[in-house]
């Protein structure tokens, strides 16, 4: 059979019904990251004996009657800042190419546990936030829907891999949108979950009051799956909180009659990088949730500005505290990009740092208040579509396209979905936020939007 | 934005770089110091946002960063 194609609950349904095995699934993925990566660069490892050894285990098992459940035998692979016992965790940086951890992130060890087959390590930007670059160790990911541009970052190598279908799910992380960007810009879905509510114990960190993991997917129902398995406490994990876990696929197809729902249109509708595509991406996502039965209306929250300058202060203050000594003595071992950014976060005062601490509560105190008013806000994941390699933009500077880092700043759930093409050919994306430990209603809005759109019957890059 | 001219800003970052024991290569000079000047822009919109009404606990600055 054609697996390409299949999501993850089609391929548990096809493994447990005979129609296929975990090796098959594995090797056909293995051809197409084999018949792709030369061009798309999505890899920086791939792990293919270990990968059909797991599958080999996952089909032993299943024909045993010995079940793990939605993971069980399906390929995924991990952005490679993920730690993973025995596997070269590089970071896509020359500091740490020869890193190889003793141990499994948290993450990893839950795929494993749950019988879950890597494929292998994906490209990054630098430490998660320098990129793209040509300066590292390895090629910077490309996009699938048009390989002159870019990806996003920092997930780059995880939206690549699913764009052009190597892989259905592959994990991403996300301190101002690195998991939303990309998403964003290749098509897919994205979900930051809330702060505190997936381990990050064995992730590098790039800040620690923003960092949040999660996955990338072709669905949502991928992503509800994926959360599913990975939501929870970890007590080691000093933002973890411990908060119940719900069955997010309970109402996943509910709708959205009812609903409500706030757009934040000052975020975007005054900023110069907003294109026609993206407006109207968000004008008829708004429409046909109106149609659909929610009641939408605009909503006012802080400036922008104030989200952006809280979120990237704080960055840069704790990446320049993790990477101070490498930055003293290696400067030249970073990419140039890496360095250049990292090195502000030497100019951050004390002052400066809390005072971005106090603006985030202000923040996060502001988006709470909407969202007793709302059942969910929307707005853009970002403000154009992808950009050429050739017409870069800082990703912290002010005029930075990405709408994202507001959510890293509260901490509150956000998810990026698809909703349609560009005239340029490139996908335009919106974000669903929602209520801290709400990701059930990002998902149940999100489903929504996925089908209102039409989105399930565009074609991915051939 | 900051009322700092280019070359106040300019050695001001200097002044960071040589506290935190770091060389920036010339040719990357004008590059990160533009990237420093928008960077400290956002900086400063953080500033003078908060009072005594806005510290339950009673802990805020009695003034803003560089009054008397």
């Amino acid at each position: 059979m054609d697996t390409r194609d299949l999501s993850i609950a089609e391929m548990g349904r096809a493994l447990r019904s005979g129609a296929t095995t975990s090796v098959q699934l594995t090797q056909d993925a293995l051809e197409r990251v084999k018949a792709q990566d030369d061009k798309l660069h999505a890899f920086v490892l791939v792990t293919e004996d270990l990968a059909l050894a797991q599958a080999a285990r996952a089909d032993a098992e299943l024909k045993a009657g010995s079940d793990r459940g939605a993971f069980h035998g399906i390929p995924y692979a991990l952005k490679d800042i993920y730690d993973t016992a025995g596997i070269r965790t590089t970071c896509h940086s020359k500091l740490r190419l020869d890193n190889v951890p003793p141990h499994n992130s948290v993450v990893a060890g839950k795929f494993d546990a749950a019988g879950a087959v890597l494929l292998g390590k994906l490209a990054t930007h630098e430490f998660a936030l320098g990129g793209p670059s040509f300066d590292l160790p390895f090629p910077p990911a490309r996009n699938p829907w048009n390989t002159d541009h870019v990806t996003g970052g920092s997930s780059s190598g995880s939206a690549t891999a699913i764009a052009s279908r190597m892989v259905r799910m592959a994990m991403g992380s996300d301190t101002g949108g690195s998991i939303r960007g990309p998403a964003a810009w290749c098509g897919l879905v994205g979900i930051k979950p809330t702060y505190g509510r997936v381990s990050r114990r064995g992730v590098f960190p790039l800040s620690w009051a923003l960092d949040h993991c999660g996955p990338l997917s072709r669905s949502v129902e991928d992503s509800v799956l994926t959360l599913q398995l990975l939501a929870g406490h970890d007590p080691y994990d000093v933002a973890s909180v411990e908060m119940p876990v719900p069955d997010y696929s309970a109402d996943l197809n509910k709708g959205v009659k009812g609903l409500r729902i706030g757009i934040p249109r000052d975020f975007f509708i005054g900023a110069s990088a907003t294109t026609h595509d993206t407006l109207a991406g968000i004008d008829r996502t708004a429409a046909q949730l109106r149609e659909a039965g929610a009641v939408v209306e605009d909503v006012k929250l802080p400036d922008y500005a104030l989200f952006g300058a809280a979120g990237r202060v704080i960055m840069m203050a704790e990446a320049y505290a993790i990477h101070e000594a490498d930055l003293q003595n290696r400067l030249l071992d970073f990419g140039e990009i890496t360095a250049n950014r990292f090195v502000l976060g030497a100019t951050v005062r004390s002052a400066d740092y809390l005072a971005a601490l106090r603006v985030r509560r202000e923040l996060t105190d502001a988006v709470t208040e909407a969202l007793r008013r709302y059942d969910a806000l929307l707005c853009l994941s970002a403000l154009n579509t992808a950009p050429r390699f050739d017409a870069p933009v800082d990703a912290l500077s002010s005029g930075a396209p990405m709408q994202t880092i507001p959510f890293n700043v509260t901490g509150h759930p956000a998810m990026s979905v698809p909703v349609g093409l560009g005239a340029d050919g490139l996908p335009v994306g919106v974000q669903v936020v929602g209520r801290a430990f709400d990701e059930a209603m990002v998902f149940r809005v999100g489903r929504a939007i996925e089908v209102l759109s039409g989105w399930e019957g565009v074609a991915l890059p051939a | 934005m900051s009322s700092l001219t280019p070359d106040e800003l300019a050695r001001e970052f200097d002044g960071f770089m040589t506290r935190g024991g770091l060389t920036i290569p010339p040719g990357r000079r004008a590059t990160v110091l533009a990237s420093y000047a928008d960077f400290r822009a956002q900086i400063d919109l953080l500033h003078g946002r908060q009072d005594h009404t806005g510290e339950p606990a009673h802990i805020f600055a009695t003034s803003r960063d560089g009054d008397a």
